[in-house]
């Protein structure tokens, strides 16, 4: 009886010590939040997506690639002088925030599986080169729907 | 949203609003430069000689203007205004259509896009379109929106004919053709295109114009531009304006 308390609350402690460096006691760590994320409803087989990560860590990171259920692939995009560019990667950098809004940077998915309509949601994984991955829902928003306007 | 637009407006009204009155002319250099400010451009302006003896006429690549972030959300009424390009190309059901014959007399917004475009093309079509439906019938059956493409060889009358009605609205005439036509067409009134560039992926990567261009029913000129940020509601606001051929 005694033992098996002192190794439950051993491996609780275990646990308590592992989660604690998982979230990065440290403060040089990209740690990562996402707000803002919707998709406009799409018009034929493509779609845009949008979002504001933002890392409160001391350590910058990167947004490697996403990936998503209704699209085997997304790509992450770059707009320069009214062209789009298919990038690798797009920073985050420490103590500040990666936007992907309308007129600029996005996510873009090729090939829809199907067509989200505007109430839905789309599921996405967004991939860190440090933080891992995030699972983000997409609310999908009139077609022209811009949150920059309000 | 609205501020924007006053700011615009007033920078604009300083030298060019006004610019019919006696004595008032001069300042149409400082009108289009601080226009060009307002819209945070890179500006090539032309200002030399106007293109033969055409009042109005574009010069050839008078404002190469590209939006920013932060360009302006609203019109910017433009001093000079541009002759209606000479394009004579392909529309979604595979007839010929002759801008200037068959937009003569009528308010016509002119946009130059491409269908593989996730953001920029459809929601100003959107925008367009939502703005449009507030209009009474009569001014809704005036209005012409025509969408070119700056992507011919993938947007052919058949494709252009299924995306924009669904990203704009059925009455919105698209127009497909040659590239080197469509881009000359475009660039006599300021608007820079490049052709569509095949990536070593095999992605291509194609490009927008950056403003709508509104054409007068009087006058047939485009006189007055809007940025990609203009909002539904700008366009509802100003569209009544644009059908008279008056100034927003």
């Amino acid at each position: 009886m005694n033992r098996r308390t002192t190794v439950l609350s051993a491996a609780v402690a275990l646990a308590a010590a592992l989660a604690l460096t998982g979230c990065g006691s440290g403060s040089d760590e990209p740690r990562l939040t996402v707000n803002g994320a919707f998709m406009p409803q799409p018009v034929n087989d493509m779609a845009g997506g949008f979002l504001t990560i933002s890392n409160s860590g001391a350590e910058a990171d990167k947004l490697t690639s996403v990936t998503s259920g209704i699209s085997d692939d997304v790509q992450i995009h770059e707009v320069k002088d009214q062209k789009m560019q298919k990038v690798a990667s797009f920073d985050v950098p420490a103590n500040g925030e990666l936007k992907l809004e309308r007129g600029g940077n996005h996510l873009m998915f090729m090939n829809l599986k199907k067509q989200p309509k505007q109430g839905e949601k789309v599921t996405v994984e967004l991939h860190f080169e440090k933080a891992g991955v995030l699972k983000v829902d997409l609310p999908v928003e009139a077609p022209n729907h811009n949150p920059k306007q309000h | 949203m609205s501020d924007d637009k006053t700011v615009v407006q007033s920078s604009v009204a300083e030298g060019g609003k006004d610019g019919g009155r006696p004595g008032r002319r001069a300042p149409l250099i400082i009108a289009t430069a601080a226009i060009v400010a307002a819209i945070g451009v890179t500006a090539a302006v032309g200002l030399g000689s106007p293109a033969g003896d055409t009042p109005g006429a574009a010069s050839p690549a008078v404002a190469e203007v590209s939006g920013g972030s932060d360009n302006t959300k609203a019109a910017t009424v433009l001093d000079r205004p541009f002759a209606k390009p000479d394009l004579v190309l392909t529309d979604t059901k595979g007839r010929t259509f002759d801008l200037r014959e068959q937009t003569k007399g009528k308010p016509t917004l002119l946009y130059f896009g491409y269908t593989h475009c996730p953001d920029v093309c459809p929601l100003t079509m959107s925008n367009i379109a939502i703005a449009r439906k507030q209009l009474p019938q009569a001014d809704q059956d005036k209005l012409q929106v025509v969408f070119v493409t700056t992507d011919p060889e993938r947007d052919t009358a058949a494709e252009l004919g299924k995306w924009l009605p669904a990203a704009g609205d059925p009455s919105f005439t698209g127009l497909t053709g040659d590239f080197s036509v469509i881009q000359a067409g475009a660039r006599s009134i300021g608007i820079g295109i490049d052709p569509p560039k095949k990536e070593k992926d095999g992605s291509v990567v194609s490009m927008h114009g950056a403003q709508v261009i509104a054409f007068s029913p009087t006058t047939d000129q485009g006189y007055v531009l809007y940025g990609e940020d203009t909002t539904a509601d700008q366009y509802a606001a100003d569209l009544p304006k644009l059908i008279k051929g008056e100034n927003p």
